[in-house]
């Protein structure tokens, strides 16, 4: 158990100076999982609040490669950097720290549905409390933390859910208290894993919308992974190809031509 | 074809069994049938099933309350030592339920070795609880302690807290883990993982479950009346005794209507907080 100290709320912090987004890279990595890799000898670097969509078939690695980004998984072969800090050398307890900073939005949400919005946006920050401290948090939370939770759903659209079960809610609103959670963790980066694949298509050019404009006005880096080429091309000024594991191509979007998407998607 | 067989092997000896256990006993359809006392019985027993007794069937000292109050009074006491018994098995049952659960020693707790040791004397010790029925805690109790209250609330939370705890750990730790994933990716600690991902997700069956087994809590507190605890059962049994079997029906009456009062209750509860 850790004691991390913390302010008696630390919503007030949202408004002060924000910590500079976060540098992530990989190099040269590989993940296997039972002697398969699903990301192979991959080597990138998304600098500090800089905005890139994965883009490729499902399968192709875009989940495994998000989750090596945030320490979540480790690497089989190579190293991930987060802000000049090397993860493989960090303990558990740092790791938790640097994970503590990034937002990650989940493809299947993986909220608490049976607790109510304003507890599964607060869970967000549980990274950064100790245990008492996140007890209080989760049963009595301070008014200052609910005012901030209250902001952030205002912000992605359901500032009225803020009391309601979870499990209440629509599938896109429910995806906004995802996209909430994460914001609550004033994280330095976002890593969204198919944040479109939950809402129905109408709704999946807001969600790319809302994630890309609150990264741009909060100073966020954001890694988004989208099978929905349009809509990369639309809000991403780069795209990282991946296909069966392999960066295929990584550049400005506006030069990948129409023959490496279809390269990317070419069955064999 | 396979998965077929295993399956028509299973049936055939769960058939066999009962079988062989019917010979066993020496069972037969002619024991069903009653002798002539019995009979006797059995009819002025039944002949008083719609005509409950609203007054004593014989004659009672001076002040005694009438049999609609005592009954009330019984079901209250039978309640009282239901939730007292239970409120110990509940917080037994929590207690024992995170050391029991697997999830709890997973997650990057160190010293593995030492977790295995001691899941295994948890799920042990709940395993000795549960193993010995309420009645037969009762009957040991009773030797210890004499007839106090005591002896039949142990009696209750004992068993009751070991099976929670067994059923409690199942529930954590068949649990979804998708939302504890989560949690682990923003940060959290395993605490905060088991206590914040895990068990909300359980919460809803544990819940439910621990209703079902304050129902189990108020039949056994009537039942530990034989033993001369003044709850329904103790009344139900002097009736019998003594032949005053309309009064015995004013008390069963009374426990029925206690478990379907406390079964709409808990239903009207889930409804509101879990459901």
């Amino acid at each position: 158990m850790s004691f991390v100290t913390l302010p008696k709320s630390s919503a007030s912090s949202a408004e002060g100076a924000a910590p500079a987004p976060a540098h992530l890279e990989l190099r040269g990595v590989t993940h296997s999982y039972n002697g398969h890799a699903a990301v192979e000898a991959a080597t990138l670097e998304v600098r500090s609040g800089e905005a890139v969509a994965l883009v490729g078939p499902s399968g192709a690695g875009k989940t495994t490669l998000l989750r090596l980004m945030n320490g979540t998984l480790r690497p089989s072969v190579g190293t991930v950097v987060v802000d000049g800090r090397t993860l493989g050398d960090l303990s558990e307890n740092e790791l938790r720290r640097v994970r503590a900073h990034i937002g990650f939005i989940h493809q299947d949400l993986d909220l608490v549905p049976n607790l109510r919005v304003s507890q599964n946006v607060l869970a967000g920050k549980l990274g950064r409390l100790s245990f008492f401290q996140s007890l209080r948090a989760m049963l009595m939370p301070a008014r200052a933390d609910l005012e901030l939770a209250h902001r952030i759903l205002e912000r992605v659209g359901i500032a009225e859910k803020l009391f309601e079960r979870t499990d209440t809610l629509s599938g896109g609103e429910q995806q906004r208290v995802a996209i909430a959670r994460a914001l609550f963790q004033e994280p330095t980066a976002l890593l969204a894993d198919e944040p479109v694949s939950s809402v129905d298509p109408a709704r999946a050019r807001d969600t790319v919308a809302l994630l890309t404009s609150i990264s741009r006005e909060r100073g966020l880096t954001l890694v988004m992974s989208l099978h929905n080429l349009e809509l990369a091309r639309e809000f991403f000024p780069r795209l990282i190809g991946l296909r069966e594991g392999r960066i295929l191509f990584d550049q400005a979007a506006a030069q990948v031509t129409d023959a490496q998407f279809h390269q990317l998607y070419d069955l064999k | 074809m396979k998965i077929g067989g295993t399956r028509r092997m299973t049936l055939a000896a769960i058939a066999i069994a009962g079988a062989v256990a019917f010979v066993a006993l020496g069972l037969t359809p002619a024991q069903l049938v009653p002798g002539r006392g019995g009979l006797d019985v059995l009819s002025s027993f039944f002949a008083r099933a719609l005509s409950p007794a609203v007054a004593y069937e014989s004659s009672v000292p001076e002040g005694t309350a009438p049999i609609v109050v005592k009954a009330i009074q019984a079901s209250l006491r039978t309640v009282t030592f239901a939730v007292a018994g239970m409120s110990l098995a509940l917080l037994l049952g929590v207690l024992f339920a995170i050391p029991s659960s697997q999830s709890w020693w997973q997650g990057g707790r160190p010293r593995r070795a030492l977790g295995t040791a001691a899941w295994g004397a948890s799920r042990t010790v709940i395993m000795l609880m549960r193993s010995v029925h309420e009645l037969l805690w009762a009957v040991l109790f009773l030797a210890a302690f004499g007839l106090t209250p005591f002896s039949a609330v142990i009696a209750i939370a004992i068993p009751y807290g070991g099976t929670l705890a067994k059923i409690f750990s199942e529930m954590i730790d068949e649990a979804p883990r998708n939302s504890a994933e989560a949690l682990r990716a923003a940060g959290a600690s395993p605490l905060q993982i088991f206590f914040f991902g895990l068990v909300p997700r359980a919460l809803p069956d544990m819940s439910a479950y621990a209703f079902y087994r304050f129902e189990c809590a108020v039949r056994a507190s009537a039942v530990l009346g034989f033993f001369g605890f003044e709850t329904l059962g103790y009344y139900i049994r002097g009736s019998f005794d003594n032949l005053h079997y309309g009064e015995v029906w004013t008390y069963l009456y009374a426990l029925v209507l206690l478990v379907v009062a406390i079964d709409v209750w808990s239903g009207a509860l889930r409804r509101r907080f879990v459901a």
